[in-house]
């Protein structure tokens, strides 16, 4: 029977999928790995020694994992978003979670001090600054989720005006905080995809599991889940205790990763899309895994195609870009019908 | 045995007026109970609170004598199955896979063999053989109603709430739901609740019948007790004729 139901023709079309990202990855990683070495070397005139290419390999490892890390995350949990919020086009990163980072540096290092503990040590300042992320984004998920209407816009309105106030507030500060105060935030803020804040890594990394695994175990809840919520309910899934479960992991989970590779506001939107697109599934197990690969092809094959660019144009630039126009093009295609 | 105590519910906390007031009924097992009444009657809140996807604002609703908000959701499903009056499904499914939602309660997505006989069983009892492959969007209105009602069957409840479950169906399929409707009750046992409009299928398939008006009990009994005009007038606010069919009263409603 196992055999049977995985040799339906959509299941097969779901696991070539997955079969062909994975393929797509381990080249992406090596044109990645090449760009970052041989590609350096030939430019420089020079030969790869064996010991260079093994300390930068060391480099490159923790860089590589996290960028994994992190599009595993941000896939999921933006697959468990659009599912409880029932809408293609939200992403839980349009809040503006990168705005809400940088404020919080600020005002840590502008009221203690960047000696101080708070913003020194990266476990605590990682928690300090989730806190407040969470708090925020729990807060407005579940606005959205109580006024049914136009979410959309309310939550790209709402995103807006949230980085505007703290992105001002946040330069005032700046303004007013003396000079090597001014370099610390910088330097710490300054977290994205080609800086990633590795310091943090070994209490990301657990986190992310915890709530990667948490959302993914429940995918068969989620499959009922996206009949609606009196359909789900009456098969007997408790909607609220799911709905909040899911708010909660999903704002843990985003402020980890922003925390850790700085923001991506579309590459999970794109992901889940792409998966969608190219599956045929709504089931949310193979999209889980089909996202997160996606995900993950994206934000490597980006960097590595940077790299051997000389940095001409950052990957999250195209990310944002292609993002941008796509979740036009979703808005539109949504009014439509 | 499902009882409704002193239900009170609305959907506007400012507003005076309840949606429904002071409801109390105890469900007949093994029976068809028919509810009927006019357009926001209050019937599909009711069925909403007594299967508890809406929790009540006053008043309670046991199943065998445990109070329903006490239950885990998981339990209720195994016990109530409600077909909603409207169903608006954001996502793109074949009528096979909707039907084995209709299992989850019982294996919680992991379908056995017994699940799936479970599956083909309905969608033979609803005629969707020919139609299991095909996406919900793509087939027609009265054909996804079937698909639906194929969902609750496989849902195996011995309670089953269906609000308005002939809505899309033709007189062939209405007569076959309706049969299929007795047999549940006749032959498995089940107990039915059942919103219906058109009210002689309630006079000749119910064994009891509960006529609302203004979010109230208007009056309940057999259908000879309920199919009067001394009922029927007031509760659908037009005039009515009675005949006798086979020992039944049957109504006209054409003026
Ligand atoms: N979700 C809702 N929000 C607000 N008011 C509602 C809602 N659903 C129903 N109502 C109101 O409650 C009243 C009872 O509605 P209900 O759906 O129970 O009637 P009904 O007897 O099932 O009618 P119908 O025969 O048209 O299905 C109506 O006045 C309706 O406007
Ligand atoms: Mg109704």
């Amino acid at each position: 029977m196992v055999v049977k139901s995985l040799a339906k023709p959509r299941n097969l079309r779901a696991i070539a999928v997955i079969a062909l990202l994975a393929l797509l990855i381990v080249g992406a990683t090596a044109l990645y790995i090449y760009s970052r070495t041989y590609a350096n070397a030939n430019r420089l005139g020079v030969t790869m020694h064996p010991t260079a290419f093994e300390s930068i390999m060391a480099r490159i490892r923790p860089a590589m994992m996290s960028m994994i890390a992190a599009s595993v995350v941000l896939a999921v949990v933006s697959l468990s978003f659009q599912t409880i919020v029932r809408s293609r086009v939200l992403t839980p990163s349009m809040i503006g979670f990168d705005s809400i980072f940088v404020g919080t540096q600020t005002v840590l290092v502008f009221v203690f001090g960047a000696y101080s503990v708070w913003f020194q040590n990266p476990y605590v300042n990682y928690f300090v600054t989730a806190g407040v992320m969470i708090t925020i984004s729990m807060f407005m998920y579940s606005f959205i989720l109580r006024s049914s209407k136009n979410n959309v816009i309310f939550l790209l309105m709402f995103g807006l005006i949230l980085s505007g106030i703290i992105g001002s507030g946040t330069r005032y500060l700046q303004v007013i905080m003396n000079q090597s105060e001014f370099f610390h935030v910088q330097a710490a803020t300054m977290v994205n995809v080609n800086n990633i804040n590795t310091n943090i890594a070994n209490i990301a990394f657990p986190i992310m599991a915890v709530v990667v695994v948490l959302i993914v175990l429940r995918h068969r809840r989620l499959d009922v889940m996206s009949l609606g919520p009196d359909q789900a309910k009456s098969l007997g899934i408790a909607y609220e205790r799911e709905l909040r479960l899911h708010l909660i992991l999903i704002a843990v989970g985003m402020s980890v990763a922003t925390a850790l590779i700085g923001s991506l506001t579309f590459l999970g939107l794109l992901a889940v899309n792409a998966a969608r697109e190219v599956m045929k599934t709504h089931k949310h197990l193979p999209l889980f895994i089909g996202s997160s690969l996606m995900a993950a092809l994206t934000l490597i094959a980006g960097q590595a195609v940077m790299e051997l660019l000389q940095g001409a144009v950052p990957v999250t630039v195209i990310i944002n870009l292609v993002g941008c126009s796509y979740i036009f093009y979703l808005v539109l295609k949504e009014n439509k019908t | 045995m499902i009882e409704v105590k002193n239900i009170s519910q609305t959907y506007d906390s400012r507003s005076e007026r309840d949606t429904i007031t002071d409801v109390s009924l105890t469900v007949r097992e093994n029976t068809i109970t028919a509810l009927i009444g006019a357009n926001g009657a209050g019937k599909s809140t009711l069925l909403s609170v007594m299967t508890n996807l809406i929790p009540a604002k006053k008043g309670n609703v046991t199943i065998d004598g445990v109070d329903v908000r006490k239950i885990k959701t998981s339990e209720v499903a195994k016990k109530v199955a409600f077909l909603k009056q409207t169903h608006q499904l954001s996502i793109k499914i074949t009528v096979r896979d909707l039907v084995e939602y209709g299992r989850f309660p019982h294996c919680g997505g992991r379908l056995k063999d017994t699940d799936h006989a479970k599956v083909n069983e309905c969608i033979d009892y609803m005629n969707l053989e020919e139609l299991s492959e095909k996406y919900l969007d793509e087939i027609s209105g009265g054909q996804r109603q079937r698909a639906f009602i194929a969902m609750i069957l496989a849902q195996d409840t011995p309670y089953i709430f269906l609000d308005e479950p002939l809505n899309n169906l033709d007189i062939k399929y209405s007569v076959e739901m309706m049969k299929i409707v007795h047999k549940l009750v006749s032959e498995l046992d089940k107990t039915v609740v059942i919103v219906l409009h058109d009210i002689n299928f309630a006079a000749a398939y119910a064994g009891h019948i509960v006529a609302m008006k203004d979010g109230k009990i208007y009056k309940e009994g057999t259908p000879n007790e309920v199919i009067t005009t001394e009922v029927l007038n007031p509760v659908f606010d037009h005039d009515f004729h009675i005949t006798e069919h086979d020992g039944k009263n049957i109504c006209l409603y054409y003026d």
